[in-house]
């Protein structure tokens, strides 16, 4: 029985229904997520095919669900204060008229059960954070926008500055043979107040790459040219 | 029967698992294989690389007499065209007179390796079938050609399951960084030979040229002394490493090595400089590498990592007097080119 199972289970993973009836690959995934041994197998059958394929990963982390169900079931619960605080007084009122209602009365139980002092804190706190809220919000909009302003007047600041080459090597002129590459476009436009000296070291930098570039470019081209003519000689 | 590989599957990670696996990408790639070399077609496919997107035609046919007829266009820039009627490839390109040679060897985007045998790669790459998936609007096998080593990349092949024939292809890095693209945006199989074959297979090609061979297959100053496993020597000479519009033309050694599936060239020249740092560029999968140390220029193309080819560069040697070939060749010999 379970054998069956096994086999469909393994046409599942491999994406290869046995029968065309998609009803039974449902049934399937429902008895899975049911049974905790067939769900098991899913997983097993998962971690082989990734082994066959070559893909895992460095760190064989063998079941990530169950580790981070734990790591859930660690976590202390947050209990945010619930505007249900500031309500609290309308709640006892309303609970005095409707007994009968069940989540009101458990409302009831458990605000009796606390310090009216407590009570009392959390409605003082509510008040301000509804106080600082905007006030905050407001503040980290400021804040963006000055740092835009700052961001923008360095960006103004920066790019009259001469231009140097970033990138060394520069991989875009070799996709295409038909753009030759052409650096006198991109030697810098000093102002005659810039240093001479500055502007030869820039000359020399373009010099440099256009003869790395032509370098690297002519390998390739002749290796490109050498593989076609390559079985010419047998 | 279904029921025993599974329950072999389930016990172990068994060599018969992962060999089924292999066989039936192995019978894929054979499909490609027959299907490139056996069917009328006419396709168009796009290239990327470096962010740009690069054009193509592909035509092929069997012409009345039996011959194989293929045509490469590139669509955008400056034509470039490779025509082939059986063995002889003609080369159109905007750089020299158009030319001919007799070889069996194709240099378009797509590897002569797959119209050939694939089990010529089986020594250095694994072969995975991997699912389906749906590529050009059509279900698609995809297989996967894995290097064993980490000196290659790999190759991730969808193909059409109906007609074997390529839709996509991909070159990643072994961490999966994809380098370079092939997609198929059109593809049409017919009985007939298409109209532009008919037109090409009674057009005459341009004249075969013929080497001259007296620099071929020289003893060679230098030699590689190693090299990822599988590769062999498919030639070696001296010769002008010309680029073109400037004049400085200088001789180089050269060699040439395949493990079936990608190239490597090597340069070697004596330099008047003594040392420059490494320098390098890619294109797409393609990755130039050169630099000089102690006054030797070495310099090495072909679609492997930088970190491949600056091992080779390393590597480089002064040959030893007995036989600079054979050491060149010794973990790698095959009879043929002696």
């Amino acid at each position: 029985m379970s054998e069956i199972k096994s086999e469909s289970i393994s046409s599942l993973v491999d994406n290869y229904s046995l029968s065309t009836d998609h009803s039974i690959s449902a049934h399937l995934v429902d008895n899975m997520l049911k049974d905790e041994h067939l769900s098991s197998t899913w997983q097993n059958y998962h971690l082989i095919g990734d082994v066959l394929r070559d893909e895992v990963p460095q760190s064989l982390q063998l079941d990530l669900s169950k580790t981070i169900s734990d790591a859930i079931a660690q976590e202390a619960t947050i209990l945010s204060p619930n505007s249900s605080t500031q309500t609290s007084g309308q709640a006892i009122a309303k609970s005095n008229e409707l007994s009968s209602d069940y989540v009101a009365g458990k409302n009831t139980e458990t605000k009796q059960g606390t310090n009216l002092v407590i009570d009392a804190t959390n409605r003082f706190k509510a008040r301000v954070s509804n106080f600082v809220k905007p006030m905050g919000q407001i503040a980290i909009a400021a804040s963006a926008a000055a740092l835009m302003i700052v961001g923008v007047q360095h960006n103004v600041a920066e790019t009259p500055s001469s231009v140097t080459p970033s990138q060394i090597v520069q991989t875009m002129p070799l996709a295409g043979y038909a753009n030759p590459v052409s650096f006198s476009l991109q030697s810098p436009q000093n102002e005659p107040s810039k240093l001479q000296n500055q502007k030869a070291m820039n000359e020399q930098l373009a010099a440099e790459r256009v003869a790395q570039q032509r370098r690297l470019h002519a390998l390739l081209k002749d290796h490109n040219q050498q593989v076609k003519l390559g079985s010419n000689i047998k | 029967m279904k029921f025993s590989a599974l329950f072999l599957l389930l016990v172990s990670l068994n060599t018969s698992a992962l060999a089924a696996e292999t066989e039936s990408a192995k019978l894929w790639l054979e499909q490609l294989s027959k299907s490139l070399r056996e069917l009328n077609f006419t396709t168009s496919f796009v290239v990327v690389k470096n962010n740009q997107a690069e054009p193509y035609h592909w035509l092929h046919g069997i012409s009345e007499k039996g011959q194989e007829l293929e045509i490469f266009s590139r669509l955008n820039g400056p034509r470039r065209d490779i025509l082939r009627q059986g063995d002889i490839v003609s080369y159109i390109e905007p750089e020299q007179e158009p030319y001919s040679i007799i070889s069996h060897h194709v240099q378009s985007p797509i590897p002569t390796i797959f119209r050939g045998d694939f089990s010529e790669l089986e020594e250095n790459y694994r072969f995975i079938s991997v699912g389906r998936s749906r590529v050009l609007g059509r279900v698609a096998q995809l297989v996967r050609i894995v290097a064993k080593d980490n000196y290659r990349f790999s190759y991730w092949l969808w193909l059409d399951q109906q007609t074997g024939l390529l839709l996509k292809m991909a070159i990643l890095t072994r961490q999966g960084l994809l380098l370079e693209q092939i997609q198929f945006t059109h593809i049409e199989v017919s009985e007939q030979l298409s109209g532009s074959l008919v037109q090409f297979q009674s057009s005459e090609l341009p004249e075969i040229i013929k080497l001259n061979n007296q620099h071929e297959n020289r003893v060679l100053a230098w030699q590689v002394d190693w090299l990822p496993q599988g590769f062999t020597v498919i030639k070696s000479n001296q010769h002008n490493l010309n680029s073109h519009n400037q004049g400085d033309n200088k001789a180089v050694e050269f060699m040439l090595f395949s493990d079936g599936l990608v190239e490597i060239s090597v340069y070697v020249n004596l330099s008047p400089e003594n040392f420059r740092a490494p320098e390098y560029a890619s294109d797409g999968a393609t990755t130039v590498f050169n630099h000089i140390v102690q006054g030797i220029e070495v310099g090495i193309v072909g679609d492997i990592p930088l970190a491949t080819a600056k091992k080779i560069a390393e590597s480089i040697v002064p040959a030893t007097k007995d036989n600079a070939i054979n050491n060149v060749q010794r973990s790698v010999r095959e009879p043929q080119d002696d």
